[in-house]
């Protein structure tokens, strides 16, 4: 296959093998064999996109069928992407070394707002419009899905297609359904109108908004009679059942994660109240211990990885974790194959697990407290005390840990002096907690990381009508928390407070942000998650020129009358449910978590996981 | 326990593969087909696999060699077909040898290195033949070379053992054996840029297209390949 880019350029760029595919596993087809082209982008670039779980399902699901051929495109790197616009060469697959532009579908999965701008910038390098209307025929037809796609208003006029939900559900009909209106002639609007048949797929050109004049939503209505005024999102009941690739795509070159990764379950029994993710993709369904130790086996056998990741939103919930580790270490310590077990909870049962789990010892231990108190913790619906926290390091500094990361958010709903002042507080409380252990037993220094993060609200979560602060104070507020911590074994950062206002503004959009992000495109925004590649300036004129402002969409507390750009979305979760959370937070009452208690939040609907798992008790 | 020689390349698909991607990617494909591979003890035991000699990027090769230990005895031809299934797309194993114990490794055995090079455009097919024989003939061949004490002029020609003309379809080829070992080196493009010198032309580090033909190690007539006159177990 000949490379889209000649070898002598591509030498010269940085990680040239970001853009030769031919890794391990890769699936290939001649597009003259098959009837529908998908290519499958993740706006970002490679070795981020490379790391996606959602890439390797999908990939290896719709690639599955004869009839079609996935192929993969990620952004090219800046150095890259100037010699392309510069030569007017394509956004190109991998596979293929295709423009996107030669493809049926192109379909976008969408992990994080900060990645828009890079989605236009995919497409108009392509010589696709990103403007939907500006579209035709020739066009493929594009498509959207992820977690960012269930506010899909401000990339509304851009994509023909949103997904709502997990991708196993749908996309056998709709390639179906392609191919025979492709059989027979048919245009691709009549495709798109024919997807109105079906909950879960949101075409945005069938719904009209009006506004209020002072930019609120005045009506949002469906402009064609099968239109639904409510579109649910579609998810696998039985995750024991469902499709998982026996194998996963090994890059050739070093990624963020390399290393195989094997998922639980779906969905989170919490309800955190700050988290989108943990509403989303409710209800929990777990896979079943055998369904994962054969899951896992073959992962490791065609990758030849070293590391086996076990990812979900909570380890930790999994209800036969321990029975879990202990087949796989069985299975696996023989080979020298790792365990990495992210988004564990830190107790004596975990600590014991890691000590057995070979490297472990090296890194450092995570603490999620999000807030500095109590109070703030009980806000947010967080279920870890301070108790919980202190007893979990004390365990680990016996056990020879030295390293400690807290994660907080600046921001949240209620938050006063108090709770900044508690986050130095509690980081000074574990370095104290590790000079209680005898000093010749604690041969090595401490160190304890506080990170900050600015608190986002986003759509379906209990949070959705607060206001964001905003940069100014968050800036304010960081001063507080760095000023709080005493010890000099503490070290405090905090995250970009620029970049997380924006992030307020593309989570809680409407379709007038469609021109803002153009705009900043145009003026050469893209990569925006990027720090040192995130042009402020640039969107700072974007804003005035397209009229639209920052408080509008992040930083003003929205009555509950209001309409919301994604209220014609539903992800199972009720609105009634989401109100009495947000007044319990405001009480600092806390909620049970499934497990515990069924608070009724709606999503049983689908009939199947967590919600159905006491009855038969 | 046993040592296996192994001789692969890497071809055009895989110029943009680094070295030490390279390198991960064969204990990937090890694992993948399952072999008996020893590990070194220690706290982070790592495959015994060693390497010849890096290969830069964007150089293709028909000629690179690593030694292998497995923890049982298999087949030469067994391991090659086992290991040769899991390497990636352009990378093909050639031979697999069993050496004894006391053979010195490949990186310890290795003196010179045989490359072909397609030079630039700026340098005319016709008459190259004639140029090179001038270029030859030079009682010093002049290059900078990267020394402890930085970029240093030295005369090369020592560490040129053959230089012949290669030229093929127009383009403008040379094939040369260069000095490659622990005691001396030269780089393929120190004598490009040399000769571009010579032919007043500019010299581009991408310009020209480099080719690792073989590597060898001193035989009892002369240099021989890394897997030939290696002590069998
Ligand atoms: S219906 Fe009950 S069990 Fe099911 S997700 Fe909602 S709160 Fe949890």
């Amino acid at each position: 296959m000949k490379l889209a880019i000649p070898d002598q350029v591509l030498l010269q760029m940085e990680k040239p093998a970001r853009y030769i595919g031919r890794e391990t596993n890769m699936v290939k087809k001649d597009p003259k064999d098959v009837d529908i082209r998908f290519a499958f982008c993740f706006p970002d670039v490679y070795e981020v996109g490379m790391s996606c779980l959602a890439v390797q399902i999908l990939y290896f699901f719709l690639n599955r069928r004869e009839d079609t051929y996935c192929e993969r495109a990620f952004a090219p790197w800046v150095d890259l992407e100037q010699y392309m616009v510069k030569e007017k060469i394509p956004c190109f697959t991998l596979e293929t070394q295709s423009s996107l532009k030669d493809f049926d579908f192109v379909g976008f999965t969408l992990q994080y707002e900060l990645c828009y701008t890079n989605l236009i910038n995919m497409l108009e390098m392509s010589g696709i419009s990103a403007w939907a209307s500006e579209r035709t025929e020739d066009d493929p037809i594009i498509l959207c899905g992820g977690s960012c796609a269930y506010n899909p208003e401000p990339l509304a006029e851009f994509v023909d297609v949103f997904y709502l939900g997990e991708g196993e559900v749908l996309y056998d009909q709709m390639l179906d359904r392609y191919k025979e209106y492709k059989k027979m002639g048919k245009t691709k609007a009549e495709y798109l109108e024919s997807l109105l048949d079906w909950d879960g797929l949101y075409i945005p050109k069938y719904y009209d908004v009006t506004y209020h004049e002072d930019g609120t939503i005045q009506s949002f209505t469906p402009n064609h009679p099968k239109a639904r005024p409510i579109l649910k999102k579609v998810i696998v009941k039985d995750m024991d059942q469902v499709f998982y690739p026996e194998k996963q795509l090994v890059p050739l070159m070093d990624v963020i994660h390399n290393r195989v990764t094997l998922e639980l379950f779906r969905g989170c029994i919490r309800g955190c109240r700050f988290c989108q993710a943990g509403f989303v993709y409710r209800p929990v369904r777990e896979k079943k211990v055998d369904t994962l130790l054969r899951q896992a086996k073959s992962l490791v056998d065609t990758s030849g990885h070293e590391e086996i990741s076990l990812i979900s939103l909570a380890t930790s919930d999994f209800t036969c974790f321990s029975d879990l580790a202990d087949g796989l270490l069985n299975e696996f310590s023989k080979d020298a194959v790792s365990l990495s077990l992210p988004s564990l909870r830190i107790d004596a049962f975990s600590l014991d697990l890691m000590q057995r789990i070979q490297e472990v010892r090296k890194s450092s231990l995570t603490f999620a407290a999000e807030a500095g108190t109590q109070r703030l913790r009980n806000v947010i619906n967080k279920n870890l005390t301070e108790e919980m926290i202190l007893n979990g390091c004390k365990l680990a500094f016996d056990g020879g840990w030295n390293k400690v990361k807290l994660y907080f958010m600046l921001g949240l709903p209620t938050e006063t002096e108090e709770d900044l002042k508690g986050i130095g507080a509690l980081a000074d409380k574990i370095v104290d907690q590790y000079f209680e252990i005898p000093k010749e037993e604690r041969p090595r220094p401490v160190t304890v990381t506080a990170s900050a993060s600015c608190f986002v609200p986003k759509p379906f979560t209990p949070f959705q009508w607060d206001a964001q602060e905003t940069y100014e104070s968050f800036g304010e507020k960081a001063k507080i928390a760095k000023h709080s911590v005493t010890r000099k074994q503490v070290r405090f950062t905090y995250h970009n407070t620029k970049m997380s206002s924006l992030e307020g503004v593309m989570a809680r959009g409407d379709r007038k942000v469609a021109k803002l992000l153009y705009r900043a495109w145009e003026l050469g925004c893209r990569y925006d998650s990027w720090s040192d590649l995130f042009l402020w300036d640039k969107w700072e004129q974007a804003f005035a020129e397209t009229g639209l402002t920052i408080a509008f969409y992040a930083n003003r507390v929205r009555p509950y009358d209001e309409i919301l750009p994604w209220d014609h979305i539903s992800v199972g979760v009720s609105r009634r449910f989401l109100m009495e959370e947000r007044e319990k937070a405001l009480r600092a009452e806390c909620t049970p978590n499934c497990r515990e208690h069924c608070s009724n939040c709606g999503a049983k609907s689908f009939g199947g996981g967590v919600c159905f798992e006491n009855v038969s008790v | 326990m046993r040592t296996y020689r192994f001789k692969y390349t890497k071809g055009e698909e895989l110029k943009l593969l680094g070295y030490l991607d390279m390198m991960v990617a064969f204990q990937r494909a090890i694992k993948r087909a399952k072999l008996p591979i020893a590990f070194s003890n220690g706290f982070n035991p790592h495959q015994l696999l060693t390497f010849a000699s890096p290969l830069s990027l964007g150089y293709t090769s028909e000629g690179e060699y690593g030694d292998l230990r497995l923890k049982e005895e298999l087949a030469a031809e067994e391991v090659k077909e086992r290991l040769g299934a899991q390497l990636p797309d352009g990378m093909e194993l050639l031979r697999v040898t069993a050496i004894g114990d006391e053979a010195k490794n490949t990186m310890a055995s290795l003196v010179a290195a045989r490359y072909r090079v397609t030079l630039p455009k700026t340098i005319a097919a016709e008459g190259f033949g004639a140029v090179l024989e001038r270029f030859w003939a030079q009682k010093e061949i002049l290059a900078d070379k990267k020394t402890k004490k930085g970029m240093v002029q030295t005369n090369i020609k020592p560490l040129i053992f053959s230089l012949q003309d290669a030229t093929k379809e127009n383009k403008a080829a040379m094939e040369m054996v260069l000095a490659m070992g622990s005691v001396q080196s030269l780089r393929a493009d120190a004598v490009v840029a040399s000769l571009c010198e010579f032919c007043g032309v500019p010299f581009g580090p991408y310009d020209a297209s480099y080719h690792r033909i073989d590597l060898y190690q001193q035989g009892q007539a002369g240099f021989v390949p890394l897997d030939e006159e290696v002590p069998l177990p």
